[in-house]
């Protein structure tokens, strides 16, 4: 029993998300006391555990495969392998290990982000670190081992520019056309509040819906094994793909209960100077980015990105001075030095353990 | 939550009604201190009828930031809507402070300045029109104010031709023969019904940071 303590390195991680992601959900309707601090945790853990039940389990295949590729997780014919031999339990423990270094660097990396109150992406660290691993295990001798490598790479770094970007043009549209048409429903000063308060709460269950959906998966899938349902012996911590979910789901929840102020405040209040209205059409944006882009690139994004670059693409739509571009290289520069932290540190961690893991 | 939500917009127009009285009152009262011959009865019965509805509107004013506790306006507003009462209130204030001074000094304005001062409050009275109508339409007639409130803008306006008077009468007050103490009173005096402009001038600042806050 005690190998399903590996699990806690995953808690952590999905702990660490939490903390972060609710900044995206919630942040700019904290920030603006359009909803109370207590409100909106209790909305979000709510509805990521929700995300997480219902869209969560799809990615769990989606990522574990991903970790396979990157020889962090064992595939079929490893497990097959494993049952000849008699060694599935070692198999099991090491899968378990790798899974629990991974979510461990990028987890480090992560929290040392947010309390630099630095929006980081958290799912782009595990995808950082699970490639780190990757690399070091990777087979350069074999071109077509190589090119795979480089286009996994090619893929997760164009999502640093396709996510924000998307995310700034759907925010531009959403906002554009809020602008032609929402003013008419603004009769009073309290249909203006009621809106706005409304929408907010409306958009940030929806982005806490869309958080579980995306990044549930992230913090567990590595301890989920996805040839179990071939070999029907477990060579992982976790067969089945909801209970991974909502395990996934709940870590998130609980950070996003207990340490989620800090972050929210920056994400809220320093971005762009954008109105309440804008406020949360940004967050709709972003959870419509978000739930795109994990069914286009495969890949779960950085709903951090998506937030940052849906609150640009609506600042924009009042011109560009109301663009703090100066925040948003400051959050730039996380959000590739993340990944590329836990990358490296993955990659110094599996080419030191390179003796056990490697046999 | 609708009935609510007139609730306060008709507690807050009662509290501007009750201020504006007490203006109308303070005007009507300057209409009788800028003559030597007027009684001190008739001065202070016009007077009582400033502190009256400065007495209402206080009333008016605690009714309204009462009601707005179980209201479901956003934190922001509350506290917006609180400030802009609180301002209003101040106009009816000025105008009692004004009057009893006036009253309790036994002091007339003097003739030569009775003209300009009687522009000044016409004037206020005028701004306050105009911040009365702004201040209702928040609640009722929200959509267009928000696309163009240039109306307060008038309010600007009329307040600076405040000034140039105000600045007219110092200059004159201290360029006159006299006492110094004279000089003094009267033109604290002008200054007191001169902060009436002031002070809707602010109050249509702060409306107009609400609304450039509120575009959709």
């Amino acid at each position: 029993m005690w190998i399903y303590l590996l699990l806690f390195s995953g808690l952590f991680m999905g702990w660490s998300l939490g903390t972060n992601d609710a900044a995206n959900a919630f942040g700019t309707a904290v920030a603006t006391r359009v909803v109370k601090y207590r409100v909106a945790i209790v909305i979000i853990s709510i509805f990521v555990v929700a995300g997480a039940l219902i869209g969560g389990d799809g990615n769990i295949y989606k990522l574990s495969s991903l970790a396979e590729s990157n020889e962090v997780i064992a595939s079929v014919d490893d497990v097959r392998s494993a049952i000849e031999a008699g060694t599935v339990g070692t198999l099991r423990l090491k899968s378990a290990l790798k899974a629990a270094i991974i979510f461990a660097c990028s987890g480090l990396t992560v929290f040392i982000m947010s309390y630099l109150k630095f929006p980081v992406s958290a799912n782009q660290s595990i995808v950082g670190a699970v490639i780190g691993w990757g690399l070091c295990y990777a087979d350069y001798s074999n071109p077509e081992v190589l090119s795979g490598n480089l286009k996994q790479l090619g893929k997760f770094a164009s999502t640093w520019l396709i996510n924000p970007l998307g995310a700034g043009l759907i925010a531009f549209g959403i906002v554009f056309l809020s602008k032609k048409f929402l003013e008419d429903k603004l009769t009073s000063l309290k249909s203006y509040d009621h809106l706005v308060k409304t929408g907010y709460i409306i958009a940030g269950a929806f982005a806490s819906y869309s958080i579980g959906v995306n990044s549930s998966a992230s913090v567990t899938a590595f301890y989920f094994d996805g040839a179990f349902q071939e070999t029907g012996v477990a060579a992982n911590l976790l067969t089945s793909p909801l209970l991974t979910a909502a395990i996934g789901g709940v870590a998130i929840a609980l950070g996003v209960l207990t340490f989620s102020k800090r972050v929210m405040m920056t994400v809220g209040g320093s971005i762009a100077n954008i109105t309440q209205i804008d406020g949360f059409l940004v967050i709709i944006a972003m959870a419509l980015t978000v739930i795109l882009m994990e069914k286009i690139m495969g890949i779960p994004v950085s709903t951090s990105q998506a937030v940052v670059g849906a609150v640009m693409g609506a600042g924009l739509v009042r011109g560009i001075k109301n663009v703090n571009f100066g925040v948003f290289k400051r959050i730039a520069v996380a959000w590739i030095s993340s990944p590329t932290v836990a990358g490296l540190l993955a990659y110094g961690v599996a080419f030191v353990t390179r003796g056990y893991f490697g046999t | 939550m609708f009935r609510k939500s007139v609730n306060v917009h008709a507690l807050i127009m009662n509290e501007i009604k009750s201020v504006k009285a007490a203006l109308l009152g303070f005007e009507g009262f300057l209409r009788l201190a800028v003559m030597p011959d007027s009684t001190v009865e008739t001065l202070q019965s016009l007077e009582k009828g400033v502190c009256e509805a400065e007495g209402e509107a206080d009333i008016a004013l605690r009714k309204m930031i009462d009601s707005l506790v179980s209201e479901s306006f956003l934190p922001a507003t509350k506290k917006e809507l609180i400030e802009i009462s609180t301002s209003c209130d101040r106009i009816a204030n000025k105008c009692e402070h004004a009057s009893t001074t006036l009253v309790l000094q036994n002091f007339r304005i003097p003739s030569e300045y009775a003209e300009d001062v009687m522009k000044i409050i016409s004037i206020s009275v005028k701004q306050f029109a105009i911040l009365e109508n702004t201040i209702g339409m928040m609640f009722s007639n929200f959509k267009p104010l928000v696309k163009d409130h240039s109306v307060l803008d008038e309010i600007r306006h009329l307040e600076s031709e405040v000034d140039v008077l105000e600045e007219g009468i110092y200059r004159r007050i201290f360029n006159g023969e006299g006492e110094l103490a004279q000089k003094m009173r009267l033109s604290n005096m002008i200054e007191l019904i001169c902060d009436i402009s002031d002070i809707i001038e602010n109050i249509a600042d702060q409306l107009q940071i609400m609304l450039i806050t509120r575009r959709a």
